[in-house]
């Protein structure tokens, strides 16, 4: 077969570029329309991707491996979320986007997130730091418009200027420590880096740390790793729900997997790769205490979400840092994608109760398996999987974890990683309990779920358990 | 080398000390003469002076202006391209070069088309 | 003589500069322009490496392509961050970083 891999993110850039011309050239047509024409068309990209194999594709800064088609695939499948998601958000959006008509805003809504989703194939891609800076800024950048996007909402406003400010600072450091870098090695690209490192004489250490440091500094504002963490939950919470979820999935995978990249470059020259090493191991220990021990007095649950999220980049940092263990690549991998169904699953049910309860306290979650047993029990899964109990993807993830962690001998991290875990279980649990054992506070009517976001409740509830029994699935994501 | 700047670095010493001797000199001179409101008003060619010294601009000017230099800052690419062009044809296909610039240029004309039908440049608006 | 440590020690001065300016700074605007000094100070550096990294007689190019996605780059974040900030101002007549505190637990 002779596709070109390097069309599809050029076909999903004229995707998203149709929906904007469509967008601006009708104005009666019912915008929803638009995001299931999105939702299609990414779905042919998707089956496309299954298809390609890996292999060579002749160009210097792009390469097509497996790692790169899983990451592919699992932005692709994130953005296809996102926008079933956006469907059921688009009341929200209406009521706080100014314009003619009522619908005003929504194509665009719709169109930016695969605008987005291409960026990011291209990150999945790159090992070239301009390639990677492009794109990477291609992502940021749509995120700053997705962020801010309810312009008569004060917090959505508020989160898109932190996130503006904070990711505009850590482009700075990403620029900076690429200038480094290319002035020591004389290469922007990862592949040549790793072959021009080992000849290098002992007088450009310095020189080469400063530089991966500060790209290591850069890639952990968007990964949200501690102490670069301060941005997420006032982003998170603001931001509208669906790009919650874009950011908190898409983003950070993408981060994860230039970070893989980056840090897999440096290994070649042990002086410098291992003090790396070391800086990531002080970023996920950090990471994971703070994820975890400020997730405890929450009581929103989109803003514990976010802390959440942060906790489990400290996992995935964890393996990251046992880069010297043979299964690291694979553990992020496998972690990721378990991260994926858990993450949206949880995102698409607090849209869909949060539409019907006007509020994503988990007081508005009270007697919800009354009121709506799917929902519940959606949920329900979800947590448990975010928290680790056996037979469901998340344990699947954090086991592989902490087998690379051991692998690599980093006990103290490993045990890190086992106490927070234990933390996990309480506040995931808490909501747990209001959809159980509290009553609702308002009359027990049913909650409304449309057809397709009641499929993909299901289908992402169904993954969860499978990729929990049967961990020989997950070794197939990679070929 | 450092020879060579010695004439913009003498420039640069003229230039600000003339800057500063006029404003000392205003000031020295200012203080000897005798005061009035009339005099203190800002001198505009003999005509009243109205308005605020800094007028607001309408906030349409700063859309155009953000839109100009979205579009202008993308010559930055076609300059080397166009260097090139010669060059790359007569060793590569030409069609990756011509077809690369194209795509660009296509992207770039979406953006112009949306935003002219989302009334961007429309100032009456 | 101008050497590459005179454009590395202008170009670490600009980035502290930027850097001190997001940190110390109030006014959004004025953080933002920080940010773009600190983004100027990449650019400054890689041409400077990319003029003393000479290969076959000729400066290293590839680090001024980066120059170029940098510039360009800068002024697309610019043109939708400023959008942001100006539509934040009108709907809380604000451009100070204190005023930003809806978001608290």
């Amino acid at each position: 077969m002779s596709f070109p891999p390097a069309l599809l993110e050029l076909l999903v850039l004229c995707l998203g570029l149709a929906l904007l011309l469509v967008e601006s050239f009708t104005e009666k047509q019912d915008r929803t329309l638009l995001a299931y024409i999105g939702m299609v068309g990414l779905g042919v990209i998707f089956l496309i991707l299954q298809l390609l194999p890996p292999g060579p594709t002749g160009m210097a800064s792009y390469v097509f491996d497996p790692v790169a088609i899983f990451f592919k695939k699992f932005v692709v499948l994130t953005t296809i979320i996102v926008l079933i998601m956006s469907v059921d958000y688009a009341t929200t959006i209406q009521r706080f986007v100014p314009g003619i008509s009522s619908q005003a805003g929504l194509g665009e809504f719709f169109a930016i997130p695969i605008l987005t989703c291409a960026g990011m194939m291209w990150m999945a891609s790159a090992i070239d730091f301009i390639l990677i800076f492009v794109s990477l800024e291609l992502v940021t950048i749509s995120f700053y418009v997705l962020v801010a996007f309810m312009r008569r909402n004060a917090s959505s406003l508020e989160a898109g200027v932190k996130y503006l400010i904070l990711s505009a600072f850590s482009t700075g450091f990403f620029a900076y420590g690429a200038a480094w870098i290319f002035g020591v090695t004389g290469n922007t690209n990862l592949v040549r880096i790793q072959q021009v490192l080992p000849a290098l004489g002992a007088e450009n250490y310095s020189a080469i740390l400063f530089g991966a440091l500060l790209v290591l500094v850069g890639l952990g504002f968007k990964i949200a790793a501690a102490p670069f963490q301060f941005w997420v939950p006032d982003v998170y919470q603001g931001a509208p729900t669906p790009i919650t979820a874009f950011l908190s999935v898409g983003s950070k995978a993408v981060g994860f997997i230039v970070l893989l990249r980056v840090v897999q470059a440096f290994q070649s020259l042990p002086p410098v790769g291992d003090k790396v090493v070391a800086a990531l191991i002080i970023l996920a220990a950090a990471t994971l205490i703070y994820g975890n021990l400020a997730a405890l007095p929450q009581t929103n649950l989109k803003r514990l979400l976010a802390y959440s999220s942060i906790g489990h980049a400290g996992y995935l940092l964890m393996a990251v840092a046992g880069i010297s263990a043979r299964d690291s690549g694979q553990a992020v991998v496998i972690y990721l994608a378990a991260y994926l169904l858990m993450t949206l699953l949880s995102f698409l049910i607090l849209i869909i109760v949060s539409n019907y309860a006007d509020g994503d306290e988990i007081v508005n979650f009270n007697g919800l398996s009354q009121r709506s047993p799917l929902l519940a029990f959606g949920l329900l899964v979800a947590m448990m999987s975010l928290a680790g109990v056996p037979f469901t993807a998340g344990f699947l993830g954090k086991f592989l974890v902490f087998k690379v962690a051991y692998e690599s001998q980093q006990f103290v991290l490993l045990a890190l990683g086992i106490i927070t875990v234990g933390c996990g279980f309480y506040y995931y649990l808490k909501v747990v309990r209001a959809m159980y054992w509290q009553s609702a506070a308002s009359n027990g009517a049913t909650i409304p779920v449309s057809g397709l976001s009641f499929a993909t409740i299901v289908l992402l509830v169904l993954f969860t358990f499978l990729l929990g029994i049967f961990p020989q699935m997950a070794t197939g994501l990679l070929r | 080398m450092v020879q060579d700047y010695l004439p913009i670095l003498l420039q640069v010493i003229v230039a600000i000390g003339f800057a500063g001797v006029a404003l000392l000199a205003s000031v020295v001179l200012g203080r000897v003469g005798r005061r009035n409101p009339t005099k203190d008003s800002a001198y505009e060619c003999g005509m009243i002076a109205k308005g605020e010294p800094q007028p607001r601009f309408s906030v349409k000017f700063y859309l155009v202006a953000m839109l100009f230099i979205l579009f202008d800052i993308e010559l930055v690419f076609m300059y080397p391209w166009a260097v090139a062009y010669r060059d790359y044809i007569a060793t590569y296909n030409a069609w990756t070069i011509f077809g690369s610039m194209f795509g660009f240029v296509f992207i770039l004309m979406v953006g112009f088309v949306y935003a002219i039908k989302k009334g961007a440049l429309d100032w009456k608006r | 003589m101008v050497t590459l440590n005179d454009y590395l020690l202008a170009s670490g001065l600009l980035f502290s500069l930027g850097f001190a300016g997001v940190l110390l700074r109030r006014n959004i605007i004025v953080i933002y322009m920080a940010l773009e000094l600190m983004l100027n100070a990449s650019a400054l550096a890689l041409v400077g490496f990319s003029r003393f990294h000479v290969r076959d007689g000729l400066p290293d190019y590839n680090a001024q392509i980066f120059v170029f996605f940098i510039i360009t780059v800068a002024a697309a974040e610019v043109a939708v961050g400023l959008a942001i900030i100006v539509a934040l101002f009108r709907a809380r007549q604000t451009t100070r970083v204190e005023d930003l505190t809806s978001l608290r637990f």
